[in-house]
């Protein structure tokens, strides 16, 4: 219908039009380029909604907001939650007043995973991120949510079966106790989440229950502690010398800096500090005047060591290996994550470091680091997994009519090599069983098995305790358990992170066989 | 029923033969079996998926649907009694989208718009289904009544000038509402005049254009590098642009403002054949843009939320990104008639669905699908309206069938584009679909003139006068006006449009 060019019967019909100089052009030719415009515009249109409808409408119909993850909310009941051995972490019971359903959990040590899903205040957790597999408006299928308007029943609530073993999440939440701090444990091979404690827990069951969610949902908003931050993935710390491992994988994997390298100016530094720019960079006392290798600084926790493998790495290597493993932006995952970051960035230094003072300070975790214990985990888990990181997550299955779908692990990326990640385990190795290392790791050790791990104690400034922070995985050669753990002001790392990472992967293999 | 064996009707608009529209016949057939189709899937939704009516839906009332149905009938008939022979694609696809707008507020809940006249309580539907009743009869009145343009031709001054009364009328006595000066009551009747005015703006530039064609052609003034034509023939151009600013600075009206200009470089390119003037126009509204940007608040607000909607999402936000949310859960085919739209505790997401996001609630229940082919029936209705310009007998006739054809189009677009956040959202209706009288009537006169001026029977334009001013100013065209007497005879035995097309050939094309 477009570009109706006939221009010579529109001409302009002036008696003497043909004798004039004019380059008017035909009425009917400038028509048609219009119709075309219009055209071309009205397929824009058409394209945009083609953009919205289709490839947007997976991620905006399951968006929290949006009104039809609402209405289905009210609508349906929910489907239960299970953890990885089938028991009932989620379910639902009927208010004996108005008679709808409302959200029973069985523990509270569960609460910061699970969130919760309340007529008058919403939902958090996985009940908001899974929101609409719980209320049956998606199966995770496309195909089958385009034809499920076929359906006569519309609604399919799905079950969620998660990595998380109620065991070891009970014993984490139990560990921590009453101190603030959080624990993630996850399969390095899968990526598998098997524990996600964060600490104050809140009572969600109160706050699902019709009858009590005012007052229990006041009393949360209320606290302090702020319960609805979850530690685990969005509490941000100063990583101290757990950090150190990222500093290693990017010496290592940028081959500036090798198990062997030494430094010839390090055993003289520890003495007198070792000078940056200005500042000087300080060893902890008892760190012996010797050369030291990857090894012997991990055993030490050498941060001299690690300074000068800093500076040698350079901050574009350290930036973006450690981008590499997540830093820097939010985490693709089953609740919503912080942004853990190496440096504030802005600096015109590589990377994004201010100077090489900030630099050094960065390579042991003591400068503008700040990490989620979720991202710290995933360092564990890269060097557990021989160099390549797993994708995290909590869902590993979902049942609805149409049985069940599985949720196959996916690889984030090759960060080192094997053999790079084989040296920085064998050091981790080190820390947590040489006689010097499990000075700083007490109880980190799992009887009988061989263990590798970290030690953090993370220098707040100011008065009062420390972060105390332990990361590590076992066993050494095919690990198939991963941790992190950080204590709000619990004290070196060795005092209460380590001995807590310990008892909890001594409780998996229990649990699950060595 | 041929012409020649129906009986002449003695009437006072002269001896009408019928003359069957069998196109026209065979597609209107079709739009009604799509809107009954319609109506019997938004029962069905209605009975097995809402039972318990959470969602509100009303029940169906055949009354409407069968009254819909014997108007668009009735307005067949009249056409074919008439013995007109007027475009036969124009009514049928302006009478599918009204009977999507029909069933879209069928389905909403009536007691967005309610009114009482006598003892009737009126609802969304009876309200919008009494006024594409009185659209479609505007249109086919204007279409079988309208013989002659030179009601319009003779007085585009004229039309000029009420336009802008009209436009400082709604100004001074306009009702207030939400800080928009936007509509003008009359007694018991209100109505928004900048609906109007578009029309009048079209007959306006329709006859400037056609009459100064060849000076805005002309290059006689040049700046540096620059030609222009005559700088007094630019004046409209300026004017044009400063009602434009003055529509968003006074009226804070931003989708007529749009709307205007848009129309206007589109008829002004039309006229021209000069891609400069677009150039030189859009650059102008760019300028304009920016400075109103920085010193108009509801500018400002609107452009930020067009920017990053879901940072506002339960703010200012809030019906844009719910919009992108219906459009979303439709997806590919939509939910169906009638299962869409998922309320909260009885309220819409969409709280201004009936007129400004009519289209994000046909994108929810129809689908791409049904936004694509919705995009269709008007880019239908635009192009038929550009046909008929194309082959109109002389410049006035093509420029006002294309500006008519421009006014329709660019505002769906505009609207359809805001709903998708493709570009900052301005409250206007999607013509022929949205609830709202004024918008449904002024469309329907629209319609009614593209009809009339389909027709090849209309009367034949004057001839082209010599004008002394053009000629003083050109000089060189002196020697081709025609000499003095500024009429010249129209040869008998050739009306006007030689050349131009039948539609019955166009209709066979």
């Amino acid at each position: 219908m477009t570009g109706d060019a006939r221009p010579a019967s529109h001409a302009p019909r002036r008696p003497a039009g043909a004798a004039r100089p004019t380059r008017l052009r035909p009425l009917g030719q400038t028509i048609g380029h219009v119709g075309l415009a219009l055209t071309v515009a009205f397929a824009g249109i058409a394209l945009g909604a083609g953009y919205w409808q289709v490839l947007r409408s997976p991620d905006l119909s399951r968006a929290p907001d949006n009104p039809a993850v609402i209405a289905a909310a009210r609508n349906v009941v929910r489907g239960t939650i299970v953890d990885r051995d089938g028991r009932v972490l989620a379910s639902n019971k009927r208010s004996s007043a108005t008679g709808e359903p409302y959200r029973v959990y069985a523990d509270r040590a569960f609460s910061t995973v699970l969130g919760y899903a309340s007529i008058d205040f919403g939902t958090a957790g996985l009940e908001r991120s899974w929101a609409p597999e719980l209320t049956g408006i998606s199966n995770g299928d496309p195909i089958g949510d385009v034809l499920r308007k076929f359906r006569s029943d519309p609604y399919d609530p799905q079950k969620l079966t998660l990595g998380i073993s109620s065991v070891l999440q009970r014993a984490a939440v139990a560990g921590l106790g009453n101190d603030r701090g959080a624990v993630v444990m996850l399969d390095p091979s899968t990526g598998e989440i098997l524990a996600l404690a964060s600490t104050p827990t809140y009572d969600d069951g109160a706050i699902a229950n019709p009858a009590t969610s005012r007052d229990a949902f006041a009393a949360v908003r209320a606290d302090p502690a702020t319960p609805l931050l979850t530690r685990a993935t969005q509490g941000l710390y100063v990583p101290g010398s757990v950090f150190k491992i990222v500093t290693a994988i990017a010496g290592l994997g940028s081959g500036r800096v090798t198990g062997s390298t030494t430094f010839p100016e390090q055993p003289q530094a520890e003495r007198d500090g070792l000078l940056v720019g200005g500042f000087r960079v300080h060893e902890h006392p008892g760190v012996p005047s010797r050369s030291l290798d990857l090894a012997g600084a991990t055993e030490w926790s050498s941060n001299i060591w690690y300074a000068l493998a800093g500076l040698r790495t350079g901050g574009d290597n350290l930036a973006s290996f450690a981008a590499r493993m997540g830093f820097g932006r939010t985490l693709d995952f089953d609740l919503p994550t912080a942004a853990s970051q190496v440096t504030n960035g802005g600096g015109s230094a590589p990377g994004g470091f201010a100077d090489q003072t900030e630099l050094a300070n960065a390579s042991y975790g003591q400068a503008q680091t700040q990490v989620t214990p979720l991202q710290m985990a995933l360092v564990a888990a890269t060097i557990a997994n021989g160099g390549t990181l797993m994708k995290p997550h909590i869902v590993i299955a979902t049942t609805g009519r149409d049985g069940t779908r599985t949720i196959a692990p996916t690889q984030l990326g090759v960060i080192i090599g094997a053999t790079e990640a084989a040296a920085i385990a064998a050091a981790m190795q080190r820390a947590v069983e040489s006689q010097i290392g499990s000075q700083f790791t007490t109880g980190a050790k799992v009887p009988g098995i061989p263990t590798a791990g970290k030690s953090g104690t993370a220098e707040l400034g100011g008065s009062g305790a420390p972060h105390s922070w332990f990361i590590g995985f076992a066993p050494v050669g095919h690990p198939r358990i991963a941790i992190a753990v950080i204590v709000e002001r619990g004290g070196r790392g060795g005092a209460r992170a380590a001995p807590l990472a310990g008892d909890l992967m001594t409780l998996f293999f229990k649990t699950f066989g060595s | 029923m041929t012409a020649a064996a129906a009986p002449s009707l003695p009437s006072i608009l002269g001896p009408i033969r019928p003359r069957p529209r069998g196109r026209e016949s065979r597609l209107l057939a079709l739009v009604a079996i799509t809107i009954v189709v319609g109506s019997v899937s938004l029962e069905l939704a209605r009975r097995v998926t809402d039972p318990g009516q959470a969602t509100g839906l009303s029940p169906a009332n055949p009354l409407h649907l069968a009254t819909y149905l014997g108007l668009i009938g009735t307005a067949h008939l009249v056409l074919i009694l008439s013995g007109r022979r007027v475009d036969q694609v124009l009514l049928p696809a302006t009478a599918m989208l009204g009977g999507i707008s029909l069933l879209l507020m069928e389905r909403l809940p009536q007691q967005l718009v309610s009114q009482t006249v006598g003892p009737w309580q009126l609802g969304l539907g009876d309200i919008q289904l009494g006024w594409l009743i009185l659209s479609f009869g505007l249109a086919i009145a204007i279409a079988v009544t309208v013989r002659s343009d030179r009601w319009l031709r003779l007085y585009k001054y004229t039309w000029a000038a009420a336009g802008v009364a009209l436009l400082v009328a709604t100004y001074v006595f306009g009702d207030d509402i939400n800080g928009q000066r936007l509509s003008l009551s009359i007694g018991p009747i209100s109505g928004q005049p900048a609906e109007l005015l578009k029309v009048i703006l079209v007959v306006f530039l329709a006859g400037y254009l056609s009459e100064y064609r060849p000076l805005l052609v002309d290059e006689s003034t040049r700046i540096g590098p620059i030609s222009l034509p005559p700088l007094p023939f630019l004046t409209p151009m300026v004017a044009m642009w400063a009602i434009a600013l003055g529509l968003v600075v006074v009226q804070r009206d931003l989708g007529a403002a749009l709307l205007f200009f848009s129309v206007f470089l589109g008829l002004l390119y039309a006229a021209t054949g000069r891609v400069g003037y677009v150039v030189v126009g859009v650059l102008l509204f760019l300028a304009g843009s920016w400075v109103l940007y920085h010193l108009v608040g509801t500018v400002q607000t609107r452009v930020d939320i067009w920017l990053d909607p879901f940072k506002s999402a339960s703010g200012d936000g809030y019906q844009i990104v719910q919009s992108l949310y219906a459009f979303a859960r439709g997806g590919l085919l939509g939910t169906g008639l009638g299962a869409g739209l998922p309320t909260i505790g009885g309220n819409l997401p969409i709280p201004a669905v009936h007129t400004d996001f009519p289209l994000a609630a046909l994108g929810e229940e129809l689908g791409l699908v049904g936004v694509t082919a919705i995009l269709g029936l008007f880019l239908v209705v635009v192009e038929r309206g550009l046909r008929i310009a194309a082959s109109a007998a002389d410049e006035f006739r093509s420029l006002l069938a294309a500006g008519l054809a421009l006014v329709i189009g660019t505002q769906a677009l505009i609207i359809a584009a805001g709903n998708l956040k493709l570009i900052p959202l301005t409250g206007i209706t999607l013509p022929f679909i949205s609830y709202g009288g004024s918008s449904l009537l002024v469309n329907g006169i629209i319609v009614g003139l593209l009809l009339a001026l389909s027709d090849r029977g209309i009367e034949p334009p004057p001839p082209p006068r010599p004008r002394g001013r053009i000629a003083r100013l050109t000089g060189r065209r002196t020697s081709a006006a025609t000499p003095a007497s500024g009429r010249a005879p129209i040869p008998d035995a050739a009306p006007v449009p030689l050349a131009a097309p039948r539609f019955d050939d166009v209709d066979r094309a």
